[in-house]
């Protein structure tokens, strides 16, 4: 983890919020984080607590329909929230690439996957294709071929010609994600978003994303957010760990910090709440409910079901406050 | 634990037909569960896990006799129950319920929760009006819901909150044998906690058989007394719960066990893990089924089925070499 460098990609104070027929939902509230190069920062939390919009919101993937949204993301000294749509699809593939949750319906049923990825290809790397036709004397056709299969074996894929000629259905779950990984990657990304990239995979597949996942990173220095509700593959492949609680991220650090040493009540709760191989404690489930997001609590959104809150909490929402030079918390029990 | 089973299986198999005929006839069977021996134990609960579509729910609807069964021997509480017909079944039906994975679709949106845990109070026995509601009630209580509830539709509580209303509809009738499938999967980890100890409370309370049928391990572990490890429809090991996890004695255990991301980053994790992918059930490998993907396979793996061996008692395994496991 290099702390020191500056960050790749840095959100300040975003806001989403929308209009329903309850009135406004406030979706994020000051959401604020940094992902430096090389690394794997996982956003934890529970279901609708805001972890998915706020990757869709960076890359403004999510209707402006009733939408509203204020703060800053930073990436390469660029505002991305200031981009125009026609500048930010310079952006999406090419610099910062996502993949999703169920591979299977990401990719389009209608065409075959040689097809789309070569589309990709003689997008994305028209240098590396001028260059395979002047060295191999090939022509452009088989220019991208050579690529495809090349970037396909990367991820592990075999029997690439077959792959080729497959629709999505053809085609495992296991198959399906490897090759969104191979074309997220084809644009050679500065950031990648994993938005619960494995959480609809069983574990064994499970196990060979991650390691793969991994291993890209590691090769091409490629940063990753890495969305998930399981805080085992959190501890397991991430570098930090943030936890996102009803909008707002409650807790930064590195993983080892969060797991050993964590700092906010809801963290904590979250660790109670997960059985853990080999050991026989009973769980403690967190008390309450998620908020309700039309209603929101004032103050800190946890205080409700916290079983240390104070006066202040229900008053003012907490600010960051660091622990250490690497860990924040936003919690009164330390500031 | 008592020792009498209250239900047992021996040999079952469920095939679907996969190819017909013009007259109708099956020609290719996707062998769904292909030859189980099993045995639930009053009072227990038993954990069922593996991969997608290895055959764990089906597993579990064949129980409860909710598919066809093609063959084998089912008895609960000493009767015979496979070749009931449905009308001779409906006595024993009040007596095994189902938890299913998804609340919200297992739950009639026009019916409010009284409407709904009447109609299974019903199948028990007809009460008075004024009676409904106090065992409807009992039933709230008995999974911390407040009765108030009573008079709301399924779309007004959250997902652990119908998870528990589906638990209270399945508790209505009474039932001994209970099958959890995949119950907790849909839940978010600090409601799934919820679950897990009201299941284990009303374990306890009503004397309960349950059978989990999970993929996830490490919940596995924690409430289960026993688990079974299914593969391409047959079962590959039962063993004790906490032993499965220490000693695993089929290489099969063994990869899923290690593929489990564990939430302790001072852990080891290898992301050891299993090549290839579940082979398909309508025409499983020759030999043990597992020895394509078996690190440990080896000629006789390849043409020999491997036998259920006993090894001690409760500890069951297939594999011609779980000797050599460590």
């Amino acid at each position: 983890m290099m702390i020191q460098q500056s960050p790749i990609l840095s959100v300040e104070n975003l806001n989403v919020s929308f209009e329903g027929a309850r009135g406004i939902f406030q979706i994020l509230e000051g959401v604020e984080f940094s992902l430096y190069p090389n690394e794997i920062l996982a956003l934890v939390g529970e279901t609708g607590c805001g972890k998915s919009v706020t990757a869709k919101s960076m890359l403004n993937l999510i209707p402006q329909l009733s939408r509203r949204r204020t703060g800053r993301v930073f990436f390469n000294e660029n505002d991305l929230l200031k981009l125009s749509n026609r500048e930010l699809r310079q952006v999406r593939g090419r610099s910062i690439s996502m993949i999703f949750q169920n591979p299977q319906s990401s990719i389009n049923p209608v065409f075959t996957l040689g097809e789309q990825i070569f589309r990709l290809i003689r997008m994305y790397l028209k240098d590396e294709i001028d260059r395979l036709r002047k060295q191999q004397n090939l022509k452009e056709k088989a220019a991208v071929r050579r690529i495809a299969k090349e970037r396909l074996a990367e991820v592990g894929l075999t029997e690439t010609d077959r792959l080729l000629k497959s629709h999505a259905h053809e085609i495992s779950g296991g198959m399906a994600q490897r090759y969104k990984i191979a074309l997220a990657l084809l644009g050679s990304p500065a950031v990648l978003i994993a938005d619960e990239a494995t959480s609809a995979l069983d574990v064994t597949v499970q196990a060979h994303i991650l390691k793969l996942l991994k291993k890209m990173s590691q090769k091409k220095g490629t940063a990753i957010l890495f969305i998930t509700h399981d805080l085992g593959i959190a501890a397991q492949i991430c570098d930090r760990v943030a936890v996102m609680y009803s909008g707002r991220i409650v807790e930064v650090g590195p993983t080892l910090d969060i797991f050993q040493n964590p700092l906010h009540p809801y963290t904590r709760g979250l660790l109670q709440a997960i059985p853990k191989l080999g050991e026989d404690e009973k769980l403690v489930p967190i008390t309450g409910m998620i908020p309700d997001l039309a209603d929101p609590p004032t103050g800190c959104r946890f205080h409700p079901r916290c079983d240390r809150q104070m006066d202040e909490c229900c008053r003012k929402r907490p600010s960051y406050c660091s622990v250490t030079r690497t860990h924040t918390v936003a919690c009164y029990l330390y500031s | 634990m008592t020792s009498n089973a209250l239900i047992s299986l021996k040999n079952i198999k469920t095939h679907f037909p996969y190819k017909k005929t013009l007259t109708g006839k099956a020609v290719s069977w996707i062998k769904a569960v292909d030859g189980v021996t099993l045995n639930f134990f009053a009072g227990e609960c038993l954990g069922l896990v593996g991969e997608s579509g290895c055959g764990k729910s089906t597993l579990g609807r064949s129980v409860l006799r909710l598919v066809p069964v093609k063959s084998g021997s089912i008895t609960f509480d000493g009767e015979e129950i496979q070749d009931l017909n449905d009308h001779e079944l409906r006595r024993f039906r009040p007596r095994m319920q189902m938890v299913f994975q998804d609340p919200r679709s297992s739950l009639n949106p026009k019916m409010t929760v009284l409407q709904i845990l009447k109609e299974a109070l019903f199948i028990r026995q007809e009460l008075p009006k004024n009676e409904y509601l106090e065992s409807a009630v009992q039933l709230m209580n008995m999974v911390d819901l407040r009765p108030e509830y009573l008079f709301r539709y399924p779309h007004e509580f959250s997902g652990g909150q119908q998870q528990r209303i589906c638990i209270a509809r399945a508790l209505a009738t009474e039932p001994e044998f209970l099958v959890f499938d995949e119950a907790t999967s849909a839940l978010d980890v600090s409601v799934q906690a919820q679950i897990i100890n009201l299941m284990d409370a009303l374990q306890k309370k009503l004397q309960l058989t349950y059978l989990f049928i999970s993929h996830d391990l490490s919940i596995m572990e924690h409430i289960c007394h026993r688990i079974a490890v299914m593969y391409a429809g047959q079962i590959t090991e039962i063993q004790d719960a906490k032993a499965l996890f220490r000693s695993p004695q089929h290489p099969y255990t063994k990869a899923l066990r290690d593929a489990v991301p564990i939430a302790d980053p001072t852990r080891n994790y290898d992301l050891a893990s299993l090549k290839g992918e579940v082979p398909s059930l309508l025409n499983p490998p020759e030999g043990c089924r597992f020895h394509p993907r078996c690190e440990m396979a080896t000629e006789l793996c390849k043409h020999e089925p491997p036998k259920m061996e006993n090894l001690k008692s409760g500890n069951w395994v297939r594999c011609h070499h779980h000797d050599k496991m460590k």
